[in-house]
């Protein structure tokens, strides 16, 4: 989850001259905000990717003003239609990133630590909604550096300019290689021949999207006026990403011009609030809490939305960028936050059904009692393990393995399709600890079917110099006929390598093989260091004792 | 009455009976038992007021280095004397001769005697024998001394003794505290062959041995079990390798989410269920996901095998399966994400997750569910947050406060399942759901702060946990 660190006087200004530190830390969490940590006045606070207009404490401010009951409802956004303001959409955009939306901010002031808020949360919005910067991607301009119209067209990777940041021109296959950004991101346009781009009515860059704008028009403490662009392969999350920055600098003290899109498939985007009616008796059957319909209105109010009672019915206005909002049950949970979680009283219910542990279990559980009874000490080991122990080291064979895609452990990337393996790599590791070693696990091991199987195996072995086949032969018999009365046959099997030539069979239950039984062989104890006499067997009780 | 000795005891009176008065030592030869078993037998008689420990100081002396040198060529000053015998001798031919300090001492003790007289001749000192020297008590002292270590008690001339222990290296002065172990009157009548034997050392130490046990964090997976199966709960079990279609699009994760990329997620290599669900679950979900995430869900992303990173895919398919009117039900094992090994993260982990449908399904009551489970670990000081979940809504998680650690500590999640995610598998009803990791309950449990620890295997932390 997104962190984003704040400090916390800048929020108490925000919210109102009186509101304490210590209200400010208690009711974070009931916003569904984690503090991470607090040092002095600077806190880290992690919040959900569903509400991106918390990132900055702006955002955190306004949700706190309503649970505080300092502002409630919502916060209007005028957009006035003055200046002359446009944006034209060249049909040459559609194959690589078809839509641009966007809005003047005016009449405001950022100071230093509100910039790098606004960079961050852009940030987090390109990672989330944007995923990526592919699906949608944020720009940022000084609007006083700027003559409009726009035109958001391609241009060829030969095209030159001063990126941010920069100090010289560079064309668009240099700012791909040499920035960091460029590397980044220069997959979202993969290919293409020619690239999105902005310009002025001066023909100067204002912006390369989804990649980097240019320097001419960087915004700083001194911008007064904010051109906000919007580009993507998705509208719908281009204006959600638009939604965002208008409300927290709307917040931040600035009022909207709106700014027209003209051409293909495009629009000027008119962040409409969502009108949403619905049944209140839901929500009291949701929460378990009986509440009056005017008592739910307030609670949304807290919440920052709008509501009225109407006949039976509520009516809900959501403001465009609570697009988190879905459906009545998103309703329901705002209404428990305006309610307060720590208000909820929990209540316990006598159950109307009786609870069975799962058949499996319960056999699974009779064995490992018998193995412990028996005086073996119970293992625990990853399904996810390596091919060097699992496959290398034992010699086993490989032709079936599973794999999983770029595991980020190199311990961790094969399915084991036995347990044997790692149990040996566990004597392995305990060679300094005293002897007899005697382990056992029950786990899953998994094989190539439809499209896997997973069964539940058994597994034992035993580690110390006089150890032998008929000491282990005499243990899995036991731990058969013990509770499940099961006789099992050994016979004389083919070579495998993981065994001692000769002193090694499969084991046999009513004519079917469900296992193997032997001696591990010398080769393979010194590939695992092992300086003892070890046995072992493997069995499949998927199967066997419960299907 | 017969009392019943120890073959120790026993062996201890007998000597005592015959030799009274001895140390540990002489016990330890006589007996043949070892200081150990000897020094036990003697505290055990002791209590049983048999036998009487005297401890005393004893000082004990013998020769030094300076004391040997003078036992075979004699004190320095008779050294001096043997050179004057046959003429007077100049300082520097007795320097020459005496090397070091042995000059001064030699000419100091001699004339302190009234052996020698010192005559000057011009510039030189002449040195002659005055006196015929008798022998010393000293010297007397350091032949009787000779290579022997002796008592303080055993000394006739305590001046001598005296001066020899101002001279350095002469001799050397040991205290030691000694035991004298006696017996009581009762003990030197005792017939000890009257005596029942067979008692055995009960005090010794024995080799360790270790106790077969199951898994310590096995025993918190059944600990919790038991308590979701107490509350009304029924288990099921299902695959850990599951398609996208269960683990993902089912619960209403839109195939473009983050969670959902191979950094994230382990994915299995060329494999994927061909028919991951029913042809109308499957247009149920993929409308669901382009009506409310607006965008084109491709059948081809959720046939991709992965390995579970939830067991909530097994309830939820168990829900669409079955759709059960009333019921509660969990799910236990092993879930896996692709992330790096550390102290706090592992690739794979146990989870619980359960669901309850049917009666008494509001958010108090999975509130109240969870306090109770947490009740029965143990854990009453509790709160509940909220949180956001893709697939529930709303969404809280439960905060446990740590005496040990002095803080709130995140546990399970839960929440009511988006209707989003309900509705296309044909789920009327709200469904409560609530799940997290057991490690982390574990961990306190056995107080440790490496999560690794549960999958090493070692022996010494399983034989001792």
């Amino acid at each position: 989850m997104p962190v984003v660190e704040l400090n916390i006087n800048r929020i108490r200004k925000l919210v109102s001259g009186n509101v304490t530190r210590k209200q400010i830390l208690d009711v974070l969490p009931f916003l569904g905000l984690d503090i991470e940590s607090e040092e002095g006045d600077e806190i880290r606070i992690e919040y959900s990717p569903n509400r991106p207009d918390y990132s900055t404490d702006y955002g955190i401010a306004t949700g706190l003003q309503g649970l505080l009951g300092i502002k409630k409802g919502i916060q209007k956004t005028p957009i006035r239609k003055k200046g002359n303001y446009s944006i034209k959409v060249d049909s040459t955009v559609t194959k690589i990133r078809p839509y641009v939306t966007g809005i003047i901010a005016s009449n405001g002031k950022l100071d230093d630590v509100a910039i790098k808020q606004l960079m961050n949360m852009q940030e987090d919005l390109h990672d989330g909604i944007g995923r990526k910067r592919k699906k949608s991607s944020i720009g940022l301009h000084d609007a006083d550096k700027i003559s409009f119209p726009l035109t958001y067209t391609t241009v060829s990777r030969d095209h030159k300019f001063i990126p941010l940041n920069g100090s010289t021109e560079q064309t668009i296959n240099e700012i791909l290689t040499n920035t960091e950004v460029g590397q980044n991101y220069g997959s979202v346009i993969e290919n293409a021949k020619n690239v999105p781009i902005i310009f002025d009515s001066d023909q100067n860059t204002i912006s390369f999207p989804p990649i980097i704008n240019s320097r001419l028009t960087t915004v700083t403490p001194n911008t007064k006026n904010i051109l906000i662009e919007v580009t993507g392969i998705d509208k719908e999350a281009a204006e959600d990403m638009l939604s965002v920055v208008v409300s927290i600098l709307q917040t931040a003290g600035f009022e909207f011009n709106e700014l027209k899109i003209t051409g293909n498939k495009n629009s000027t985007p008119q962040l409409k609030e969502k009108i949403m009616i619905y049944d209140p008796k839901f929500t009291s059957e949701i929460i378990g809490i009986e509440m009056s319909p005017s008592n739910m209105v307030t609670c949304l109010k807290k919440c920052r939305l709008d509501a009225s009672v109407k006949g039976k019915k509520i009516t809900c206005i959501i403001p465009r960028y609570r697009f988190d909002i879905f459906s009545p049950m998103d309703l329901t949970e705002e209404i428990a936050l305006g309610y307060g979680i720590a208000n909820i009283e929990p209540k316990l219910s006598p159950s109307t059904t009786i609870g069975q542990k799962n058949d499996v279990t319960i056999k699974t559980k009779l064995i490992s009692q018998t193995a412990v009874g028996l005086g073996f000490l119970e293992a625990m080991n990853s399904s996810l393990t390596s091919k060097k122990v699992l496959y290398e080291m034992t010699k086993r064979d490989s032709s079936q393995i599973i794999s999983v895609l770029d595991s980020k452990s190199q311990e961790h990337t094969i399915l084991r399709d036995s347990l044997l393996p790692s149990l040996l790599d566990n004597l392995s590791k305990n060679i300094h600890e005293s002897y007899p070693q005697k382990l056992f696990e029950t786990g899953v091991v998994f094989s190539k079917g439809k499209p896997i199987d997973e069964s539940i195996n058994l597994a034992i072995i035993i580690a110390y110099k006089d150890t032998s086949y008929s000491e282990i032969k005499a243990i899995m018999q036991s731990l058969l006929r013990t509770n499940f009365k099961i006789n099992s046959e050994t016979k004389t099997s083919k070579n495998n390598e993981l065994f001692s030539k000769g002193r090694h069979a499969d084991i046999f239950v009513n004519e079917k093989k469900v296992g193997e039984i032997g001696e591990i062989d010398s080769n393979i104890l010194e590939n695992f260091r092992i300086r003892t006499s070890v046995v072992g067997f493997e069995i499949k009780l998927s199967g066997l004792i419960f299907d | 009455m017969s009392q019943v000795f120890h073959d120790i005891e026993k062996k201890i009176l007998e000597t005592l009976q015959k030799v009274p008065n001895q140390t540990p030592e002489q016990l330890s030869t006589n007996t043949e038992l070892s200081i150990d078993q000897v020094r036990r037998g003697i505290e055990w008689l002791r209590l049983k007021d048999l036998a009487i420990v005297d401890e005393s100081q004893k000082v004990t002396f013998s020769l030094g280095p300076n004391g040997f040198d003078s036992l075979k060529n004699g004190l320095p000053e008779r050294k001096l004397i043997n050179m004057l015998k046959d003429e007077p001798k100049t300082f520097d031919q007795i320097r020459s001769a005496l090397s070091g300090a042995g000059f001064n001492v030699a000419i100091a003790n001699a004339k302190k005697n009234g052996w020698i007289k010192i005559e000057k001749n011009n510039s030189e000192s002449l040195v002659s024998i005055k006196e015929k020297p008798i022998e010393t008590p000293e010297e007397k002292l350091l032949s009787f001394i000779g290579e022997k270590t002796i008592s303080q008690e055993q000394i006739s001339n305590p001046l001598a003794m005296k001066i020899l222990l101002s001279r350095p290296n002469y001799i050397i002065e040991t205290s030691e505290k000694t035991k004298t172990i006696s017996l009581t009157d009762t003990a030197l009548s005792l017939d000890t062959s009257a005596s029942s034997s067979g008692a055995i050392d009960v005090e010794a130490d024995v080799p360790s041995i270790f106790a077969a046990r199951t898994h310590p964090l096995q025993d918190t997976i059944d600990e919790i079990r038991e308590i979701f199966v107490n509350l009304g709960f029924s288990e099921i079990l299902g695959n850990m390798t599951q398609s996208s279609f269960w683990n993902f699009d089912a619960l209403f994760t839109p195939q473009d989410h983050p969670a959902r990329e191979l950094q994230d997620t382990f994915y299995l290599e060329n494999l994927e269920s061909k028919n991951p669900a029913t042809s109308s679950q499957i247009k149920n979900v993929s409308s669901s996901h382009n009506k409310n995430w607006k965008y084109d869900w491709k059948l081809s992303e959720s046939q991709k095998m992965v390995l579970r990173t939830h067991t909530t895919c097994v309830t939820i398919k168990h829900l669409a399966e079955q759709k059960p009117e009333n019921a509660r039900i969990f799910s236990l094992g092993r879930v896996f994400r692709n992330e790096k090994v550390s102290y706090k993260h592992l690739v794979e982990f146990n989870q619980i997750e359960g669901i309850v449908i049917g009666n008494n399904t509001t958010l108090r009551d999975l509130m109240g569910i969870q306090k109770e489970f947490y009740k029965k670990l143990g854990l009453t000081k509790i709160k509940f947050w909220p949180t956001f979940f893709p697939y529930t809504e709303p969404s809280l998680q439960t905060m446990v406060y740590n005496e040990k650690l002095g803080k709130w500590i995140e546990l399970f999640g839960m929440g009511i399942f988006r209707p989003e995610v309900t509705k296309p598998l044909g789920i009327d009803k709200p469904v409560l759901a609530w799940g997290g990791g057991i490690e982390r309950i574990a961990m306190l449990k056995y107080e440790l702060d490496d999560v690794r620890e549960f999958y090493n295997n070692n022996l010494s932390w399983l034989r001792s946990a």
